[in-house]
């Protein structure tokens, strides 16, 4: 009994002295805030992302999110009584100790708002990175996150893409399809850039303008090469790439141009002249005739 | 083949309905409360093409409404996108010069549930390739037509898949306007059906200079002869009458410096 007298005491101590009072109003204020803070980032996100780009939309989430987040800690540190100034004053001597050993992740999010600021790709863009070519999922404080076309997810750190060339493949709304074209010595050259019109013209995918363009390349060992240039929406580009060619082949067989393989021409001398054919040994046979 | 395509059209149950228009062969069905639709172009369709069915080769899109209605509605509209218009022949406008010319434009055919009004396809009744308006930068989506930008159209085979639209060019700059080509905003253009033939109403193209906006405005004026009680199709967008945009100029001289 007395056990449990002196429960009940110290229970009622602890909200005589408002002990429980503040813990009951820091775990409200935590309950209240974070529900409104992540509402907010969702509202945020949405606008953005509306009126400007999915880009802006994600940035502008993690800036109210984070915002928020030192605000509540803040508060809930002032509730518990606990001053900010030895702790900032310990955080100036941590950040050096920190700063020391953690050179590579300020360098990355000191290069992430280099590329916020630079904006070299946005959400959405296709990019290519070294060898690596995806959509951009996101773009965050220390990484940029890549889905690729076979589905992996890449992570790379912000400080590799401000020192590497990244090309950005969607940034402009047309792109041009380069493809070598190589036909036979033989063909005339007028009528294989007909054709070539007449397949850019016909396909569903190009572009009437900026026009399609030839250029004669080169002589090249085995065949005169071609450049065949071709504009599309960017979107399309993959689909012109596939039927355009296809379409060339179809139209060179239906046509009679040949696509030569390399081949080497022998001549002993003279090209008009035939190559000397010396048969050594009395007794020879014909091929086969062993076997036979 | 049934000649009579455009307006409200009742699908007998099981019964195929053919019709052709313009290099479109059209194929429409009700089965089994859907409407049924296949359709295929003249280059595309080779050897007889039959009434009661498509060739093989041509692939039928179903359709499933609530309202389960074989009462169908065919409309003649403009292209979905704005036309590079390139003159067959380059005309070219003084300055201080207003000048009208017709440009026929293929049109579209849009079909929807007549009781709802709900849409079910659109398509060309030409195939129309597409090109950029602007630079490799910025621009605009459009397709590509030619026309022989006529003054006079006494003279013109008559065509039933084609809207007819007079254009009032005014060249109000300094300089001598190329009528070679110019981008047709349709999309806020209304079709008009007198005698089976299509006519817009009129645009009017005011040219300020090579470096300026042109304005494009929406006069609503219809061609002499026509009410407005022949309107058939309203417009697409109906937001501007009037708007300052790019017509004339083009900036492609890049890709052609920088071949490769």
């Amino acid at each position: 009994m007395g056990l449990f007298q002196h429960f009940i005491s110290e229970i009622s101590s602890y909200f005589a002295d408002g002990t429980f009072k503040l813990i009951l109003k820091v775990a409200l204020i935590i309950i209240v805030t974070i529900p409104v803070l992540l509402l907010l980032r969702g509202w945020a996100r949405r606008f953005f992302t509306k009126k400007y780009a999915p880009h802006y939309g994600m940035l502008a989430g993690k800036l109210i999110f984070y915002s928020g987040l030192v605000i509540l800690i803040i508060t809930v540190m002032g509730q518990l009584g606990i001053s900010l100034a030895p702790l900032l004053g310990a955080a100036g001597i941590v950040g050096i100790a920190l700063g020391f050993a953690s050179q590579t992740s300020v360098s990355n999010i000191i290069s992430g708002l280099f590329l916020i600021a630079e904006q070299p790709f946005k959400v959405d863009d296709i990019i290519t990175i070294n060898n690596t070519t995806g959509v951009v999922l996101s773009i965050d404080i220390l990484s940029v996150k890549l889905r690729t076309f076979d589905n992996q997810f890449v992570r790379i750190p912000n400080e590799m893409i401000i020192k590497t060339e990244v090309t950005n493949v969607t940034r402009f709304p047309i792109r041009r399809f380069n493809a070598q074209i190589s036909v036979a010595y033989k063909e005339d050259i007028g009528r294989v850039r007909e054709l070539l019109m007449d397949v850019a013209e016909k396909n569903q995918y190009s572009l009437s303008e900026p026009e399609p363009l030839i250029i004669f390349d080169a002589f090249g060992a085995s065949s005169i090469d071609l450049l065949f240039l071709v504009w599309a929406p960017s979107k399309e580009y993959i689909l012109l790439k596939n039927t355009i060619q296809e379409e060339v082949k179809a139209k060179f067989d239906e046509e009679g141009i040949e696509i030569p393989f390399p081949h080497v021409s022998l001549y002993s001398g003279s090209a008009s002249k035939p190559i000397a054919v010396e048969m050594i040994g009395k007794d020879h046979k014909k091929a086969g005739d062993e076997e036979a | 083949m049934d000649n009579e395509i455009w307006g409200e059209i009742l699908l007998k149950d099981g019964q195929t309905r053919y019709f052709t228009v313009g290099d479109l062969h059209l194929w429409l069905r009700f089965r089994d409360e859907e409407v049924w639709i296949a359709h295929g172009y003249k280059d595309e369709l080779k050897g007889k093409i039959k009434a009661e069915n498509p060739p093989p080769k041509v692939e039928w899109s179903r359709w499933a409404d609530k309202s389960v209605s074989s009462d169908i509605r065919i409309q003649p509209i403009f292209p979905d996108l704005p036309l590079v218009v390139n003159s067959e022949y380059s005309l070219k406008i003084s300055p201080n010069t207003q000048i009208r010319i017709f440009s026929r434009i293929p049109i579209w055919v849009r079909i929807s549930l007549a009781n709802n009004d709900y849409q079910l396809i659109e398509m060309p009744t030409v195939k129309l390739s597409r090109t950029w308006f602007g630079t490799p930068i910025e621009g605009e989506l459009c397709y590509y037509a030619t026309t022989k930008a006529r003054r006079d159209l006494s003279k013109a085979d008559k065509k039933s898949y084609v809207v007819t639209c007079p254009i009032l060019v005014t060249n109000k700059s300094t300089e001598e306007l190329n009528f070679e080509r110019f981008c047709f905003r349709v999309e806020r253009l209304s079709i008009y059906e007198q005698n089976g033939y299509f006519w817009a109403d009129e645009t009017r193209i005011i040219y300020h200079g090579a470096d300026l906006n042109s304005d494009v405005i929406m006069t609503g004026n219809l061609p002499a002869g026509i009410e407005k009680k022949q309107l058939l199709t309203p417009p697409r967008k109906q937001i501007k009458k009037s708007l300052a945009t790019r017509t004339f100029k083009r900036l492609f001289e890049d890709t052609q410096i920088f071949g490769r």
